[in-house]
């Protein structure tokens, strides 16, 4: 595996985190994060949504008249997530009534977009593949720190078992609403930085 | 090529179109029947779990779902406003009310025109009755299942479209919450039939405590339930008024006939 992939692959989760470093995709993750299933199903949807659609948007790159991109790269998408959503109710209805609304709010999420312009139209498709991928992983890692948190501290549960609870711990209502997993999120983005220091702002 | 012509632009974005809505149509159809197969399955699964048949979780398998429930159904029916059954659900087919149609009869009982009130009663008596109303972010639904004396809460479901999750969505999720219903009564008389309150349901024959930090939810639910409620007061009424024998092949409901005799 040469140089260039390994960075496509590693960059995403660390580095070049979409989360924490790229800022995007923030509404959803304060939204999902309640609850640690949520959110890592959340994850799995964004990484598959995220991986189609660049290596289709990767696939049609030459043909795709640069005046009318984003609106067929939004197509695309759409088309990904209307999949993803028809497909989990005829195949996975009870995961797809978990998630309700927010499957069909991936397509709001900067993060796929955001890879397909700055990377699919320009690449090949399997890069284009993994690089998606691997930014819905990274996006997803970050989702599910903060659920793991939110959930174990605001519900004291970890998928839906007692753990806090059982002990005793009284549950921290503000930690369940959303101002909480910005915090949270913030926090996070403060250890990277400090185990980073490329990336502190002069 | 030049892919910046106008002529290619139109012909290339018609053409994307086309082909996206061609593929979406055509899952949508495919996928159509198992859909409506889950969603007949997820409000049968619902009515029984508010029955007290079982856990929400245990009825994974559609068929097993659909075939307990035909089981032990004894009466499936279409009841007016009157309290008088109007039609019958086919049982051999367990056909349910779906919740979109609840929808339409939610508005028409707060109009106060003519309505459809599905029934369920089943073999050891209880009756299901399905409420519906508007939560804080989309409509929540549920059922109230009443033991045989129409008046005692056996248990309840609940469901909804968009609520928070980890807070409206507990009306859902979590068990603390519908847990309060068994043994509450259904009161008709001065003020609501039953209550959900901030704090201190504890003394409360029908009432139960609101879930914190969902006020909207729980306002809402409140409103969906007392709403149906009240829409079946003169089925229950009517219902409560005869002695019923619980007769071998279940219980019969009341019909205009019979009222006249």
């Amino acid at each position: 595996m040469n140089e260039k992939m390994k960075e496509t692959i590693l960059n995403p989760l660390f580095k070049g985190n979409p989360i924490s470093v790229l800022v995007l995709g923030i509404c959803s993750s304060l939204a999902v994060t309640v609850e640690l299933k949520g959110a890592l199903v959340m994850a799995l949807s964004v990484i598959f949504v995220t991986g189609l659609s660049s290596l289709v948007c990767s696939l049609l790159r030459k043909t795709i008249p640069s005046r009318v991109r984003i609106i067929i790269q939004l197509v695309v998408v759409a088309l990904m997530v209307i999949l993803v959503d028809q497909l989990l109710k005829a195949f996975a209805y009870g995961i797809d009534k978990q998630l309700s609304v927010y499957i069909g709010l991936i397509i709001t999420n900067c993060i796929v977009m955001g890879r397909i312009e700055a990377f699919a139209l320009g690449n090949k498709p399997i890069p284009s593949l993994l690089d998606g991928i691997m930014n819905g992983v990274g996006y997803g890692m970050i989702l599910v720190i903060v659920g793991f948190f939110r959930e174990l501290l605001g519900s004291g549960t970890l998928f839906g078992f007692p753990v806090l609870s059982a002990i005793g711990y009284t549950n921290n209502g503000l930690v369940i609403l959303p101002p909480m997993a910005l915090i949270f999120l913030g926090c996070i983005i403060w250890v990277q930085r400090s185990i980073q220091k490329d990336l502190q702002e002069k | 090529m030049n892919t910046n012509s106008n002529v290619y632009t139109v012909i290339y974005t018609t053409v994307v179109c086309v082909l996206v809505a061609a593929v979406l149509a055509f899952v949508s159809q495919t996928l159509k029947p198992r859909q409506e197969a889950n969603e007949k399955a997820e409000t049968i699964s619902q009515i029984l779990t508010a029955a007290q048949f079982g856990e929400k979780s245990s009825w994974t398998d559609n068929n097993a779902t659909i075939n307990f429930y035909k089981e032990n159904i004894a009466s499936a029916a279409v009841v007016g406003a009157n309290g008088f059954a109007v039609s019958e659900l086919n049982m051999a087919d367990a056909e349910v009310y779906s919740v979109s149609k609840l929808k339409a009869q939610n508005y028409n009982i707060k109009g106060g025109s003519d309505v459809e009130l599905p029934v369920y009663i089943f073999n050891n008596g209880v009756t299901v009755l399905p409420i519906y109303g508007a939560g804080l972010w989309g409509p929540v639904w549920g059922y109230i299942a009443l033991s045989s004396d129409l008046e005692t809460i056996v248990g309840a479901y609940f469901d909804h479209e968009s609520e928070t999750p980890g807070l409206g969505g507990k009306i859902k999720d979590d068990p603390a919450f519908r847990g309060q219903f068994p043994g509450k009564k259904v009161i008709y008389g001065n003020g609501k039939a039953f209550n959900i309150v901030k704090g201190g349901a504890d003394g409360m024959a029908n009432g139960i405590d609101a879930i914190t930090g969902a006020t909207m939810t729980s306002n809402g639910v409140d409103e969906a339930i007392n709403i149906w409620l009240e829409a079946y007061k003169p089925y229950v009424l009517a219902q409560k008024a005869v002695t019923r024998e619980p007769a071998e092949d279940g219980i019969m409901l009341l019909s205009e006939e019979t009222v006249n005799e």
